[in-house]
């Protein structure tokens, strides 16, 4: 019996505590940056280099690129880039080999909805995901390519 | 005397006492279980089929969602497997990062399954203590790598962020936070009447049993058997801290749970050994080349995981890809004893076995 | 000739000694495990058949891990003799893996000693054809091989005859094929 009462005590002790709970979703949940949530894509950014295609392991980018309608540049721009959110695990990997941070990450995380269907985001979706962009983006590990400015975060 | 008939009784595979998609028929002969056949593989997603198709870097958030309670140490064996077979020098900040991150995680992982292991039993609040001080090391490891569960945080060479400010000084606070709260639970539950006589002498079994069915980590310790790989086959820096290997002889449900409620304790023994020598300055990533192609040859890495030994063994071709990868699943290997457990024990102490030798099933089924 | 190179190489004092001995200039590499190697070779060799071992060597990738492998006739009793054996003991059995080959199978056992203090991993493998794969099942000798041996039945399609209750275990019962097979087809590429 003495051990229960004990308990009880430690049970009584809490009890005039103040609360620990969140009150999510009255009260919206702040991340922090690093929090790695939906990304934003940036169309003018992307160079269609496809890294972020060939490196993601669920394989749950889309993209094609088109010759650029400016006859004076080179190079291509982005037609359609897609990500299916039904399979997408949030890795960080895309966001970590884009050369130029077209693809960055936000600290927004709600995606819940009523259809499967809804989770095909487009690019006009990802490109208007613009706030709460993650503000270390791009530390790439592999040493050759970190950006001088990125090194330094590292460090 | 009464006679009884023979009841064949299903258990799962969506039961909340069996802690995921894990099903289990017993015989039944009145309240006294005959036999016992569990049914696994509910959550088999082939990692190991995956994995040849993906390279090493790829391979690692799938290891998150093997033993979803503990990812950080399943990050870590691939990780060391592959620096193994490529013979990397990890840097020094790189590896108090991971040891401090792991030790974390293993206090994280005892106390989910103390607080559900004790919810299994009948006990309601202590869950939501456990998960109390859970959250604060989860909220850090969200602020270290941006996700509260599958942290991804470990690369092949090092990690991939380094501690933000003032990180390190919150996990110096932890600790003697989390000792407080030890005392607290120990108050609230060590002593419970109800709780012991649920727990002692149930499960019992001898450390020959034990070695013969493979069994590590606490399951293990539980029967007398000094074994942890962090001690007799040290791996990371392990073997620069002071610890002890907490044993019990008893072998039943109770020695385990002394022993992990132990364990808390020299976990928080190592972090604070760890913050103290934790390097000011330094890289957190070695020099690996773009494209990882370990050497050809095979290897079998194995360390120390809330749930016992985990193991990775690669075959490597000189592919970015994995020949063969295979992991060894300390849920899956412990998880065999338990029919010959169960047998002539009652049903009600099915779950007090079973929770008591603490499975994750996204480990168990792969 | 190339002896004499091999002489070069190698630290003057040794090589003279070499010389002097007048013997075959071999370059032997330096493991401290040759020797656990070379008593577990003999102990196999002596106690079960002189061809039961097939290989041995060491995995100097795995930190100098004494791999043997052993013909598949005679595994079971040489699993009851590294069980047994009192300078071995190897009672803990830590790991099952099977991996295919392509030309053939291979499962690789990794024991470990807990009663003695000598604790020193040993790799054990066998191998199977492809055709018609199967290895003497050691569920009587560790129990840890019951599921080991079940998943890579089941994953691999290797029989353990011995086995007490040799059923797929991951996939469904009525599943076709053994997936982690290299030339594996699913039935449904959709699944
Ligand atoms: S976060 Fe990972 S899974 Fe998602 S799109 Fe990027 S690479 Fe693919
Ligand atoms: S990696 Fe970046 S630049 Fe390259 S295709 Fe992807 S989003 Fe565009």
């Amino acid at each position: 019996m003495k051990g229960i009462v004990k308990g009880m005590g430690v049970t009584l002790k809490n009890l005039t505590k103040k609360k620990i709970t969140y009150q999510y979703p009255d009260v919206p949940l702040q991340m922090p940056d690093r929090f790695r949530g939906v990304q934003h894509f940036d169309p003018e950014k992307c160079i269609v280099c496809n890294q972020c295609m060939n490196i993601c392991p669920t394989e749950c980018i889309d993209l094609v690129g088109k010759k650029n309608p400016d006859p004076e540049k080179k190079g291509k721009v982005i037609d359609t880039y897609d990500i299916n959110f039904e399979i997408c695990i949030l890795c960080d990997l895309c966001t970590e080999v884009c050369p130029t941070e077209a693809i960055v990450m936000t600290n927004n995380f709600e995606l819940a909805t009523y259809s499967r269907d809804d989770l095909f985001k487009n690019m006009e979706w990802l490109n208007d995901n613009n706030t709460n962009v993650r503000k270390e983006n791009s530390i790439n590990l592999q040493p050759k390519s970190i950006p001088s400015k990125a090194k330094k975060e590292v460090k | 005397m009464i006679r009884t008939e023979e009841l064949l009784l299903n258990v799962g595979p969506q039961h909340p006492s069996t802690h995921g998609v894990f099903r289990i028929i017993v015989k039944l002969d009145g309240e006294v279980i005959t036999e016992a056949t569990p049914v696994i593989g509910y959550l088999h997603r082939g990692t190991e089929k995956l994995a040849e198709n993906l390279t090493y870097t790829q391979v690692i958030p799938y290891t998150d969602r093997m033993d979803y309670v503990s990812a950080m140490t399943n990050n870590y064996v691939l990780c060391h497997a592959v620096e193994t077979l490529m013979d990397l020098e990890i840097p020094e900040r790189a590896e108090f990062l991971r040891l401090i991150v792991m030790e974390l995680q293993r206090i994280a992982s005892h106390l989910v399954w103390w607080g559900t292991y004790l919810l299994d039993i009948g006990a309601m609040s202590p869950f939501l203590y456990a998960f109390r001080e859970r959250e604060m090391i989860i909220n850090m490891f969200n602020e270290l790598c941006g996700a509260r569960l599958t942290y991804f945080y470990m690369r092949v060479g090092g990690v991939k962020w380094d501690a933000p400010e003032g990180w390190i000084d919150k996990v110096r606070d932890f600790i003697p936070y989390m000792r407080d709260k030890l005392d607290e639970y120990e108050q609230l539950v060590s002593g419970n009447e109800i709780f012991l006589a649920r727990v002692k002498g149930v499960g019992k079994y001898d450390a020959q049993t034990a070695i013969d069915y493979g069994l590590s980590g606490a399951n293990l310790r539980s029967t007398g058997v000094k074994f942890d790989l962090r001690k007799n086959q040290p791996y990371s820096i392990y073997d620069r801290f002071e610890f002890d290997v907490p044993v019990q002889t008893e072998g039943d449900c109770y020695a385990r749970y002394l022993v992990r409620f132990e364990e808390i304790k020299q976990s928080l023994r190592i972090l604070e050994q760890a913050v103290e020598q934790f390097p000011e300055d330094g890289k957190i990533m070695a020099k690996v080349p773009r494209v990882i192609r370990p050497p050809e040859g095979e290897v079998y890495t194995r360390i120390e995981s809330p749930r016992g030994e985990i193991g990775c063994h690669i075959v490597s071709k000189k592919k970015p890809q994995p020949y063969r990868l295979k992991f060894r699943r300390p849920s899956f290997v412990n998880l065999q004893i338990l029919p010959k457990l169960l047998v002539g024990e009652t049903m009600t102490n099915l779950v007090t076995i079973l929770g008591g030798i603490d499975i994750v099933l996204g480990e168990v089924d792969g | 000739m190339s002896d004499q190179k091999h002489v070069t190489e190698m630290d003057p004092k040794e090589a003279k000694k070499e010389i002097e001995e007048n013997e075959v200039v071999e370059i032997v590499e330096p493991s401290p495990n040759q020797a656990k190697l070379d008593r577990l070779v003999d102990l196999v060799k002596s106690n079960i058949a002189e061809d039961a071992v097939e290989e041995a060597y060491i995995n100097e990738l795995d930190r100098d891990l004494p791999s043997i492998v052993i013909r598949s006739p005679y595994w079971l009793k040489t699993a009851m003799m590294l069980k047994e054996s009192e300078t071995l003991k190897l009672n803990y059995l830590r790991n099952v893996s099977g991996i295919d080959y392509e030309t053939y199978f291979e499962v690789v056992y990794y024991l470990l000693s807990m009663s003695t203090d000598n604790q020193q991993d040993i790799c054990i493998k066998i191998k199977a054809d492809r055709e018609d794969p199967s290895i003497p099942s050691v569920t009587s000798v560790w129990n840890t091989a019951n599921w080991n041996e079940r998943e890579i039945y089941d994953l691999l399609g290797i029989q353990f005859p011995g086995h007490p209750n040799l059923k797929r275990i991951m996939m469904p019962e009525d599943w076709e094929g053994h997936p982690l097979r290299k030339d594996y087809e699913p039935i449904d590429p959709e699944v």
